[in-house]
């Protein structure tokens, strides 16, 4: 196709489907920026939240876009227990920094296949009562996919606003993983850990659903993409969620180029080098 | 002091944190066969400095050539183990230690040459036990080490361990970031008489830092001035201790 | 005794071994020298399919085929190795994982490669004893998994055992030693991902046909948390936690308790669920493992002046 089209589906198209993307990018950010680890186990936020969702919707019978809303603030509520029961003891107890993301992949074992014992193995999909099937600068996709993607887009933006002009969010992005600077600042940590869990939790939760509109609903779902969580949480310079945004919508794009010109399974091969290439410029800012 | 006779040259040496020099040096040459002393007010870059030389800390620019049998080799760009492997050692101001092995175990381990560390030598151990004994038993003697087979657990054991280990090395040129703070005195008396039978029987040449003046006066051949990044005087011991900027600088600061 | 010889059993067993020496493997690798390999099942599993083709595809002898599958895999591991190693800890983990987590999914997208579901076989022993070809293989095996367990035995106590150690303790320290420890790393990593791949390429008769499952993240995790949970330190460490996780799991419960095959699926997710849960108690609770940690001392065999002095 012409040029200047190619560029602007890519452009459009990279930006919209990397949303649910940022989304899970900036809540694994902010756990990072908090307690300066990895959690692996973040790829379930994604997956309790899309599973909440189907509960709601296929199983209960309510509308989709209603399913949301508890939904995602019950995987904030299950992020929040994650940290209150395993993480913050397991840091109270001296874990180092390497045994707590084998911990959380751990976790992330304990989560997935409870899930799978909960729910049983098979796949869900969303009960969705009125869909329209558009074709959006050349691609495909569901009236629900596309303001599945604009929401999250929208969220995504709330949340940099959020963190980026509000003084409580100042604050949160301010502290590292520092709690006695917490304290003498005059803040609760405990109350802004469990707040920027369950920020975290229903960022996750969110862009799980979203993504769940695309594909089966899958105990791997959160699983399958934490890499690329990660891999834009480390370009985007861990810690940074502006960084993450950017970075997110960045790889979105890329990945929609190199999709629409290539094969996906070269992809996955750009993905490992690009990943080890940007875990080596983070130690070598360092 | 004639420049051929020193073994570390350093040139246009510079290293800034967020903006601000912290060291800052057009030229430089250090290491004559004995003992020199490197003072100033904290702060001054003093163990910045030494991480810079040693390389544990990158340079923003500058060259050090380091002279070793008659050759002069340029370790600017050298790995931080490449340039301990060719003769300039370093002790830490801040406690290092190995948790996990027993004194006699970082012992071994600096005695350890290349020859020994094998993947495939698993049968060297006895070897390296035999031709070390003797070594490690006059060091362990010297200092009185009450549990040699367990771990080093005062601070000043593990400041112990820090120099002999860095003595067996047999380092050509070993720079000291404070070795005697927090050692009680008899322990710094027996830490001074073997850099001072070190220097005059192997040739080694030492670099203290230093904030306890009384010793640096007594034992140095040669003293630095260090002051916000810069050497500001250089000279014999009687000299530099009368020297109004040092006067005005530092000895407000120093202590016995 | 034929029966028991070349049945169910000895299948069991051969792979109880192997993965206990891949548990050892991983000793050396993270308990010792501090390198967190999430990615050891791509090792093996590549080791075993560059054997099964070599023999296979281009119809090379046995010996050689494991000995050519065995450096290919030292191979990888050596580029792979220099790009991650001399990162920090958690980054070669994440590194190691990232690498696992993507070749998983570059085997499932290319069919060519493994044949997909349907597996590549079958795959012959080397020799034929009949009836006991089997059990003296698995003697094989039973003998490189025990000359490992004396190699990682008799490295706690030489002096490249505690160059590792004090890398793993102190890297920086070590290195202002002269210790070239990104090398040695490299060395290291290379040799024992290689051992991965032998053992992968002696697995393969074992399994006869190879399914693209074995390099999953399952075994890797397998591994770990087997690891862990016996005491990454200690060299039983692997050896324990096999038996406690897989021997109980995979091969107690299979044969002893037999399992119906509508509750085959809930027992593997709830041994997942179990594993998992396993590693998050252990390392919350008993970070040292079942043995727990190991005491370095000066070994009292040695005669030398320096034991006699102590009395």
């Amino acid at each position: 196709m012409p040029f200047l089209d190619f560029l602007k589906s890519t452009l459009v198209i990279g930006l919209l489907e990397s949303a649910p993307l940022m989304l899970a990018a900036v809540g694994f950010t902010l756990i990072f920026c908090l307690n300066g680890f990895i959690n692996i186990a973040y790829a379930e936020n994604l997956t309790i939240g899309a599973y909440l969702a189907v509960t709601f919707n296929a199983m209960l019978g309510w509308n989709y876009y209603l399913s949301i809303i508890p939904a995602s603030l019950l995987a904030g509520v299950v992020s929040v227990l994650t940290y209150l029961l395993v993480f913050r003891p397991a840091m109270k107890r001296g874990v180092g920094k390497t045994e707590m993301i084998i911990l959380s992949v751990g976790l992330s074992f304990v989560l997935r296949f409870g899930i799978n014992l909960i729910y049983g193995s098979e796949l869900f999909n969303f009960n969705i009562s009125k869909t329209y099937y558009l074709s959006f600068f050349g691609m495909g996709i569901t009236s629900t996919q596309l303001i599945c993607l604009g929401l999250a887009l929208i969220i995504a933006l709330g949340f940099y606003l959020f963190m980026y002009k509000t003084n409580y969010g100042q604050i949160m992005r301010a502290l590292s993983d520092n709690e006695n600077l917490a304290m003498v600042s005059g803040i609760n940590p405990i109350k802004v850990s469990i707040l920027v869990w369950f920020l975290a939790g229903v960022a996750g939760g969110l862009a799980g659903i979203f993504t769940g509109v695309f594909t089966w609903v899958h105990s791997s779902i959160g699983w399958n993409v934490i890499l690329v969580i990660l891999l834009v949480a480390i370009i985007g310079r861990v810690g940074s969620v502006r960084g993450a945004l950017i970075a997110g919508a960045s790889i979105g794009i890329i990945t929609t180029a190199v999709t629409l010109v290539t094969q996906p399974a070269y992809g996955e091969i750009a993905l490992l080098i690009i990943f080890i290439i940007f875990l080596k410029f983070r130690k070598a800012e360092v | 002091m004639k420049l051929q006779e020193k073994k570390l040259h350093l040139k246009n040496i510079m290293k800034s944190f967020g903006g601000r020099k912290v060291v800052d040096i057009k030229e430089l040459a250090i290491g004559i066969d004995g003992i020199e002393g490197l003072i100033g007010p904290n702060g001054a870059g003093k163990t910045t400095l030494i991480n810079l030389i040693t390389h544990k800390l990158r340079m923003d620019h500058g060259q050090v050539f380091y002279y070793s049998n008659g050759k002069e080799i340029d370790i600017s760009k050298k790995s931080f183990d490449e340039i301990a492997r060719l003769g300039m050692v370093r002790t830490n101001q801040v406690i290092q230690d190995f948790q996990s092995l027993t004194i006699k175990d970082s012992l071994l381990l600096s005695l350890a040459t290349p020859r020994y560390e094998r993947f495939y030598s698993i049968f060297s151990e006895k070897k390296l036990r035999k031709s070390a004994e003797q070594e490690i038993e006059k060091y362990l003697d010297y200092f009185h080490f009450e549990n040699p087979d367990g771990h080093a657990l005062s601070a000043g054991e593990k400041k112990l361990l820090d120099i002999i280990r860095c003595l067996l090395l047999k380092p050509k040129v070993l720079l000291m970031d404070e070795p005697t703070s927090g050692l009680p005195q008899n322990q710094t008396d027996l830490v001074i008489a073997l850099m001072r039978k070190k220097t005059r029987e192997e040739g080694m040449s030492i670099l203290i830092v230093e904030h306890n003046l009384d010793l640096i006066w007594g034992v140095s051949e040669n003293v630095y001035f260090m002051a916000e990044g810069e050497i500001l005087i250089e000279g014999p011991p009687d000299e530099v201790r009368k020297n109004k900027t040092v006067v005005k600088k530092y000895m407000g600061e120093g202590d016995a | 005794m034929g029966q028991i010889l070349s049945g169910y059993y000895i299948y069991m067993f051969s792979l109880l071994l192997v993965f206990i020496a891949l548990a050892t493997i991983l000793h050396l690798q993270f308990g010792v020298t501090g390198i967190a390999n999430f990615g050891l099942s791509i090792f093996w599993g590549f080791g075993m399919y560059a054997f099964a083709l070599l023999v296979l595809k281009l119809n090379i002898p046995f010996v050689l085929a494991v000995i050519l599958a065995t450096v290919l895999t030292g191979i990888i591991a050596l580029v792979l190795g220099r790009f991650i190693l001399n990162l920090d800890s958690q980054s070669v983990l994440v590194a190691t994982l990232a690498f696992l987590v993507i070749i998983e999914v570059l085997i499932t997208q290319e069919k060519w490669l493994t044949n997909g579901v349907m597996g590549i076989g079958p795959i012959p022993f080397p020799f034929d004893f009949g009836v006991y070809t089997k059990f003296v293989y698995f003697l094989i095996i039973l003998l490189f998994t025990v000359a490992l367990m004396l190699y990682a035995g008799k490295l706690h106590s030489a002096p490249y055992g505690r160059l590792l150690l004090s890398i793993q303790d102190n890297e920086p320290l070590a290195q202002s030693l002269g210790k070239p420890t990104f090398r040695q790393k490299i060395i290291f990593f290379t040799f024992t991902c290689a051992l991965a791949g032998f053992f992968g390429a002696m697995a393969a008769p074992v399994y006869n046909f190879l399914f693209p499952k074995y390099l999953g993240a399952e075994v890797t995790f397998t591994l770990w948390i087997a690891l862990i949970l016996g005491s990454r330190k200690r060299l039983f460490g692997g050896l324990v936690g096999v038996l406690v996780t897989v021997g109980l799991f995979d091969v107690l419960l299979e044969t002893v308790v037999p399992i119906p095959e509508q509750n085959a699926v809930i027992l593997y997710n709830a041994k997942y669920f179990l594993y998992g849960l396993t590693l998050v108690l252990v390392l919350m609770f008993r970070p040292s493992g079942i043995l727990g940690d190991k005491k370095r001392s000066i070994n009292i065999r040695n005669t030398s002046k320096l034991e006699k002095k102590e009395g």
